[in-house]
């Protein structure tokens, strides 16, 4: 990880911020909502482990309009 | 125009409560960052990740600054459409799905203020989305590769914005003509296979909404053709109108396909 050490952290925090905003919003919803496509633990799941298109795709197809 | 601004809170606040204004933002806002970072940290990542033989050289092309903002806006074209079509493409159907529309319908509102409501509520937070995300990618651009004179930019940017106009347009459109899978499946053919035949067979026409992308990007470099520019501006805002006439006269026809 040596050559990593070149990368100013400055400039990524911005990145997992990003992604720490969208994981919190996208739980906090999970946990309110009435009802999902699919079982809600397995969203958990997603959610956390997606990365970046956890949240999205919970967002697009996981949140069930009532 | 009472009931406009009626609808216009109504479809803001919904959009408040299912936090499209919040992810999507962010989702532009991200790759706007990723775009510049990762370009400028590619023979780095290479070194960490890749399993490069110690005496290997390769030769990494060196960007411009206008070439990552072109490249930002590549991302955009793909994975943003999709976000904007995902996203939106519910807009009007879902409403006649789950009984809102129900709601709506038995009231007397105008049909073209309903449509409009939604219009304006989807292109603020398209149009801001699109905005931020290339502000922050301008401004990464900057940090890390060079300037991108503001002239350049704002050119860039504003011509870009018509085409996510239309986008969202044909969206709405295609919301208020078939049900939610319908809807989709229209946008993306209409934004995304349209557009990779535009650029396949596009050397024979030089005038289509399809183009604008194209445009957009010619202004970091210098100028597109200005005749073909304003023909394809003034084509794609035809098209536009034409398409919410279209809209509204579906979300009308089709208002007693809703669900009660």
């Amino acid at each position: 990880m040596e050559a990593l050490q070149g990368i100013s952290w400055g400039i990524i925090a911005p990145i997992l911020v990003i992604q720490l905003i969208l994981l919190i919003i996208a739980l906090i919803d999970l946990s309110k909502i009435n009802q999902t496509n699919g079982p809600k633990w397995l969203w958990a799941i997603i959610v956390i482990l997606g990365s970046i298109w956890g949240p999205v795709l919970y967002f697009v197809i996981g949140r069930k309009q009532s | 125009m009472r009931d406009l601004l009626v609808l216009f809170q109504k479809e803001w606040r919904e959009n408040t409560r299912n936090y499209k204004i919040l992810w999507i933002p962010l989702i532009f806002v991200f790759f706007g960052i990723t775009e510049p970072v990762t370009n400028h940290y590619l023979p780095q990542i290479l070194e960490a990740v890749g399993n490069i033989p110690e005496d290997a050289m390769f030769p990494f092309p060196e960007f411009t600054a206008a070439q990552i903002l072109m490249s930002t806006m590549g991302q955009y074209q793909f994975i943003g459409m999709l976000v904007l079509v995902l996203g939106f493409m519910g807009t009007i159907s879902r409403e006649r799905k789950n009984g809102t529309g129900t709601l709506l319908y038995v009231r007397p509102i105008s049909f073209f203020s309903y449509f409009l409501s939604k219009w304006k509520v989807v292109s603020i937070i398209a149009i801001g989305s699109v905005w931020l995300g290339l502000l922050t990618s301008w401004y990464y651009t900057e940090l890390l590769f060079g300037n991108v004179p503001a002239s350049d930019f704002f050119a860039f940017a504003g011509t870009y914005s018509v085409w996510i106009l239309f986008v969202v347009t044909v969206v709405l459109a295609a919301s208020a003509w078939l049900p939610t899978g319908g809807a989709a499946g229209v946008s993306l053919a209409l934004v995304l296979v349209i557009q990779i035949i535009d650029s396949l067979l596009g050397t024979y026409w030089t005038i289509s909404p399809w183009k604008i992308s194209t445009y957009a990007t010619q202004w970091l470099t210098g100028s597109p053709t200005m005749g073909d520019f304003w023909w394809s501006m003034a084509v794609t805002i035809i098209a536009i109108i034409a398409l919410m006439i279209f809209g509204t006269w579906m979300s009308k026809r089709n208002a007693s396909k809703t669900k009660v």
